[in-house]
């Protein structure tokens, strides 16, 4: 067994994943609202109210993990210069087209991989990519009204139908790519565990292992005063402009909760 | 003892014959024994239903005092009584006009005569007439659903908003059966002519609800059918239900509406006729408020729904043509129509909904081409996903049966 997956990544993989599949399961019946099933999970969770309720809920622990994460970022990127692994390279294409080839039998050497393979960068940047879109787009929705003091209304049914789209294809990619890579190919548990089998290691990243066995591995930068004022400077910041953020979206009248029969 | 009674009884009954005219019939019909003792005396026994139904109360007839028993009962002139003692409809000979009424209704006498279907005394009593405002009327509001419904299977006209307004909070205001079928001229439902026909039920109902009566009659809805008899445009029925009329202010009837207005106006045969949408249902369920108001209803259908459903836009008695307003009328009545529950929208937020339409690249551009982009990128990506999965369990599955890649 190699560890593969810090303490860090396994409880911001489990938020993501607990969050994920309750969006999509108080998501979906939204999208499809005539479909029977919609019907059938509304009434799981005592009517529509309540599982929007939820659903705006997780949504707002998504965003607030997505912060977080862009924090976390710039705290072993730029700060510790942890190796960007997750950043596509030319190698990457290579391997790809290494890979569809090999797959085909038009060549016999496997591409051999790094820490993260192409489709694992692949996944981590839509998800990334969707999120960002997902939290925005759900925003808009959640304030109509402040957004159309600048934007005209059709952007936000614009919104509307990228925020279901978006969900479509992130819901498709898990249960395709995802499950395929991590659930179906190999059973692989270490985004759980933290660890990986050797075997399994070598096969999936053999250049990394190798780095590995042979002592090479990247120390972490030292953290600088600078840096750390620098980086604390920076969350303050960000987190003063969220609170900012939230606020002026709930500085216009709030849409009535009640509406008078006449 | 008994001997002694019944003997007495006749002879009793036999002084009053000699006194001829002045015969008092209520001598053995005002109590239950006399009566009972009177059917011994000419060898019948009278079951207890019988002297019920034979008693009557002299005092009882307020607005009939001045008639005696056999200005009705004429057939009566001896004791004992002749077999056939209802040979026609006595009330007929003073209620001439009733009579004529009557034979144009649906209660008539199918010869023509005074036997009708429903006799007076059917739903007016018999000995006991009061006054229609008087509360032992048979026909005080509080009672006639009592009175049609022993024949009339409309039960539900109870749990109505009118049959709950006589019944539970006892209303006298509140409609009963005649106050829509009429009283004695009760016509066919659909008669030409009947208070209860396509034209003049909004008359009809107009009698209470004058204002919406109005307003409907001026509404596309209205006007049409005043105009030709249009056969396909709602009247107050067909919203409302004749019997089982809901109380509108229902959070029920909020969440069923926007499936009231489809019923005819998704309808594709029928919409066509006008050159009508039959989107406007979906467009509406795909919507923010549609989506909403769609998973209420069938889900908690009693919580108050707290969006817009199609009569806060569009009107509840008085719908217009949407062409005949114009736009910039209907952008300024759509404008108020948000800020009823949006306060701070303003002319910008109006596009938030599409009127109905379905974007396409002239109108609504973004919402299409957004659309657009997903319907290529879903199926293209995950079709990307698929092969390239599909390549990859090829590989692996050649690998252990045949060993090795390419060579």
């Amino acid at each position: 067994m190699i560890r593969r997956f810090s303490r860090r990544h396994i409880i911001g993989h489990l938020v993501m994943m607990v969050t994920f599949l309750g969006l999509v399961v108080t998501g979906f019946p939204q999208k499809f609202p005539a479909a029977g099933w919609a019907k059938g999970v509304v009434l799981i969770f005592g009517g529509v109210s309540r599982m929007r309720f939820v659903h705006h809920l997780l949504g707002t622990i998504m965003a607030l993990q997505l912060v977080y994460h862009l924090l976390e970022l710039l705290w072993f990127q730029w700060v510790r210069r942890y190796p960007a692994t997750m950043i596509p390279t030319l190698q990457d294409a290579e391997d790809f087209l290494q890979q569809i080839r090999y797959n085909l039998g038009l060549v016999s050497n496997e591409p051999q991989y790094d820490r993260y393979s192409w489709p694992e960068k692949l996944e981590y940047l839509s998800l990334i990519w969707g999120t960002l879109l997902m939290v925005a787009t759900g925003i808009m929705m959640l304030y109509p009204i402040r957004f159309a003091h600048f934007v005209p209304g059709q952007i936000i049914l614009a919104a509307k139908a990228a925020h279901g789209g978006e969900a479509t294809l992130a819901f498709l990619a898990i249960i395709t790519w995802h499950s395929y890579f991590v659930h179906l190919k190999h059973l692989n548990t270490s985004m759980f565990t933290g660890k990986l089998p050797r075997e399994l290691y070598i096969e999936e990243h053999p250049k990394e292992f190798a780095r590995m066995w042979s002592g090479d591995v990247t120390k972490p930068a030292e953290v600088t005063t600078q840096k750390f004022l620098t980086f604390v400077a920076v969350t303050t910041i960000v987190v003063i402009a969220c609170v900012a953020f939230v606020v002026w979206l709930r500085a216009v009248p709030m849409t009535l909760k009640t509406v008078s029969p006449y | 003892m008994k001997k002694l009674g019944v003997v007495s009884v006749v002879i009793f009954i036999a002084a009053g014959l000699a006194f001829g005219e002045s015969l008092d019939c209520v001598s053995c019909h005002a109590v239950p024994e006399t009566l009972s003792a009177a059917g011994q005396a000419l060898g019948k026994t009278l079951s207890n239903e019988e002297v019920k139904k034979l008693t009557v109360n002299p005092g009882g007839c307020p607005t009939h005092m001045n008639l005696d028993c056999t200005d009705c009962h004429a057939s009566i002139d001896r004791f004992p009584h002749p077999k056939e003692t209802h040979l026609a409809n006595p009330c007929v000979a003073c209620h001439r006009d009733v009579a004529d009424q009557m034979n144009n209704s649906v209660h008539k006498d199918p010869l023509g005569g005074t036997s009708f279907v429903l006799q007076c005394w059917d739903c007016h009593g018999a000995h006991n007439i009061y006054p229609q405002n008087d509360p032992r009327s048979p026909m005080y509001p509080y009672n006639v659903s009592k009175v049609c419904l022993t024949c009339h299977q409309q039960r539900k006209y109870l749990s109505g908003v009118h049959g709950q307004g006589v019944d539970l909070a006892g209303l006298t205001g509140a409609a009963t059966c005649i106050s829509c079928h009429g009283h004695h001229k009760i016509r066919a439902v659909k008669a030409v002519g009947s208070r209860t026909s396509r034209r003049q039920i909004s008359f009809t109902c107009g009698r209470c609800h004058a204002k919406i009566a109005q307003e409907y009659r001026k509404s596309v809805h209205g006007a049409a059918l005043m105009a030709n008899d249009n056969p396909d445009v709602p009247t107050c029925v067909d919203c409302h239900q004749a019997h089982q009329t809901a109380n509108p202010r229902n959070p029920r009837f909020r969440a069923e509406s926007p499936k009231l207005c489809g019923k005819c106006h998704a309808d594709v045969k029928l919409m066509k006729k006008y050159g009508l949408s039959t989107q406007v249902f979906q467009t509406y369920v795909a919507d923010f408020h549609g989506t909403t108001a769609e998973l209420f209803e069938e889900v908690t259908p009693d919580q108050p729904l707290n969006q817009a459903v199609c009569y806060d836009c569009h009107g509840y008695h008085n719908v217009y043509r949407v062409h005949d307003v114009g736009q910039e009328k209907i952008n300024e009545n759509l404008l108020k129509h948000c800020q009823r529950c949006h306060p701070g929208a303003t002319t910008k937020f109006l596009s938030a909904w599409t009127g109905h339409y379905i974007p396409s690249p002239t109108k609504y551009p973004w919402i299409y081409y957004v659309r657009l982009f997903y319907k290529v990128a879903i199926p293209s990506i995950v079709g990307f996903f698929l092969l390239f999965i599909a390549s990859d369990v090829y590989r692996s599955r050649r690998r252990k049966h045949g060993g090795g890649g390419a060579s």
